[in-house]
């Protein structure tokens, strides 16, 4: 006799358990994260984020190709140091095309495409919400900012370069986590904060290009030209956030030589303070339904 | 509610029980301000409100775990297939991954879309997103759904199915509906109760039943002849020389209203009166209250 059973389909009731607040949050971060990165969607909007993703890995890998091909030969100072290797002009440039032109996407849309008022229709709160859509553009962010790093590190230790021992490697991978995790951070709460003033990403995009490009020609100008204080780069938050990972490996970069790490940590959190803050006020006013 | 200077849904009392409730006002009268307190999406200024034993403001996001919402606009995102669409929000709203595809599939054959299920959003038509929209409230098992507007932009065909959908959903799966609207035939259609909203204030809460249908009474309208001048005036006589209760308004006004509870009584009278006075009937009908019966009550 077969064991097989005809299902009755159809809308039924649900007795299971639900997955609560914590679901929601993890279901809108995926589908966020998915969304930024163009995946289920047509290939045109795969474009743009898979052209930076390579990009922000072409250091890692031209050093890495050289470390294969010449071995030990790659040391001193032709091999860049771990944390080095997200200041190279290719990968902040590809930190920036991301900042600029992927990251709106995780909050533009919803209000452009009335899916915010649904979300808040759930149990998501707005700080729910929001919170999601931080953990999903710092995560596909790291893509950019930390992938290439860990790639670098992983790289070097399969060739046998790599740090000594596993505390001193466990040392660097955690300095690169969370160097590259303070970058992500507070380039997406300014990034965020300018989204959130549009519904617009086109706008979007150009106001987080006009602050981090003005800031940094501005603040350039200001000390090369002027003569002024180095702690004037602290109003500079695209070299300023790119100061973290240096900072954790007890190094400092030739810009910030006259600013003290206690100058760049506050700087930092004051950036994300001000793209953080701009969101709340802009969402706490935002009526969903 | 106080907005600025503007108070909405002021001293407002209301007891939503089970079945379908048509949240009813012109636009502006607060029926969006009203859901969303349900849902817990604005804090009132005062008093409180309870759903389904769960404070909105508190409790927001258990409360909200079972409920389904509908919004009025049609905005959706134009490149997500319906499925995909459906199941996303079923998965927010509590769903675990592995119900959330096959639940969205059920919820989009059961409102007709199962064979239009993977066509994107913006390929569809009005009537296919306000079925979109009823498949997404209702795919996560909602104890309530609210329903804002869900006839909007369709034609009487597509009306009538989504209105027998909504009574299809309520009375086979038990599940509430709070449903807004400015049509009131649309809500005395499937409506088991009413909340009526005026400008911000409630006109009148309760069954529906009680609130609309026999009135008591008939509508006489005489054909206006030339050659037969003052019938009218002479049916109103013999009617109140009977004793009922005769409403007419006067002169050359041709439809007059016979009050009271027995209508065989009535319409003997009425006939006998007719043809005392050589008048001319153009039709009769049983005095009804509708909908627009309250508001206008509310007017005066």
């Amino acid at each position: 006799m077969s064991d097989a059973r005809i299902l009755d389909r159809g809308y039924r009731r649900f007795e299971g358990e639900r997955s609560g607040l914590r679901g929601s949050v993890r279901s809108l971060a995926w589908h966020t994260a998915r969304s930024i990165l163009g995946l289920g969607r047509k290939a045109r909007y795969k474009i743009v984020p898979v052209f930076i993703i390579v990009i922000a890995f072409l250091p890692a890998i031209a050093f890495l190709g050289l470390a294969i091909l010449i071995g030990d030969m790659l040391q001193g100072e032709l091999r860049p140091e771990y944390w080095e290797l997200s200041r190279f002009p290719l990968a902040v440039f590809a930190t920036l095309l991301f900042t600029a032109f992927v990251t709106p996407e995780a909050i533009v849309r919803d209000r452009r495409d009335g899916m915010y008022a649904l979300y808040l229709s759930t149990p998501l709160t707005k700080v729910s919400y929001l919170g999601a859509k931080v953990l999903a553009v710092i995560c596909t962010m790291s893509l950019v900012v930390l992938a290439p790093s860990v790639f670098f590190l992983l790289g070097f230790t399969f060739q046998s370069q790599g740090p000594d021992g596993l505390l001193g490697w466990l040392g660097v991978m955690g300095r690169l986590v969370g160097g590259g995790l303070g970058v992500c951070i507070v380039y997406s709460a300014v990034s965020l904060g300018a989204s959130s003033l549009t519904d617009r990403r086109a706008f979007a995009t150009i106001a987080v290009i006009l602050m981090m490009m003005g800031a940094f020609t501005a603040v350039a100008l200001l000390v090369e030209l002027a003569g002024m204080n180095d702690n004037i780069r602290l109003l500079d938050p695209l070299r300023l956030a790119l100061e973290i990972p240096p900072r954790l490996f007890g190094d400092r970069s030739p810009d910030f030589e006259g600013v003290s790490t206690w100058s760049v940590a506050l700087g930092n959190i004051g950036w994300t303070f001000v793209g953080a803050g701009t969101v709340a006020v802009r969402y706490r006013k935002l009526a969903a339904v | 509610m106080q907005f600025g200077a503007q108070r909405v849904l002021d001293a407002l009392d209301v007891e939503v029980p089970h079945g379908i409730t048509g949240l009813v006002g012109a636009n502006g009268a607060g029926k969006t301000t009203f859901m969303s307190l349900v849902l817990g999406l604005r804090p009132p200024t005062a008093g409180s409100v309870d759903v389904l034993g769960f404070d909105p403001q508190h409790d927001g996001a258990q409360l909200r775990a079972l409920l389904g919402y509908g919004p009025e606009h049609h905005i959706m995102p134009d490149e997500m297939p319906a499925s995909d669409f459906v199941k996303h929000l079923a998965e927010v709203r509590g769903m675990p991954r592995s119900e959330a595809r096959g639940r969205a599939s059920d919820a989009l054959w059961l409102v007709g879309l199962g064979e239009e299920r993977f066509r994107a959003l913006g390929t569809m038509s009005t009537g296919q997103r306000q079925r979109v929209k009823l498949a997404q409230a209702i795919a996560a098992d909602p104890r309530l759904i609210l329903l804002d507007e869900p006839t909007d932009g369709l034609d009487p065909v597509q009306r009538d199915e989504m209105l027998a959908l909504i009574r299809q959903i309520s009375a086979e799966y038990r599940i509430d509906v709070l449903l807004s609207s400015h049509l009131l035939e649309e809500v005395e259609r499937i409506c088991d109760n009413v909340v009526a909203l005026d400008a911000g204030r409630l006109v009148a809460q309760g069954p529906l039943s009680l609130l609309v249908g026999d009135d008591g009474g008939v509508i006489v309208d005489l054909v206006d002849v030339p050659d037969r001048p003052g019938a009218a005036a002479r049916v109103v006589e013999l009617l109140g020389g009977r004793g009922f209760d005769v409403r007419h308004d006067g002169g050359a006004g041709t439809r007059i209203e016979v009050i009271g509870r027995d209508p065989d009584a009535i319409a003997d009278a009425v006939r006998d009166a007719v043809v005392s006075a050589d008048a001319r009937v153009g039709r009769i009908v049983r005095r009804r209250r509708r909908l627009e019966d309250l508001f206008q009550g509310a007017e005066r």
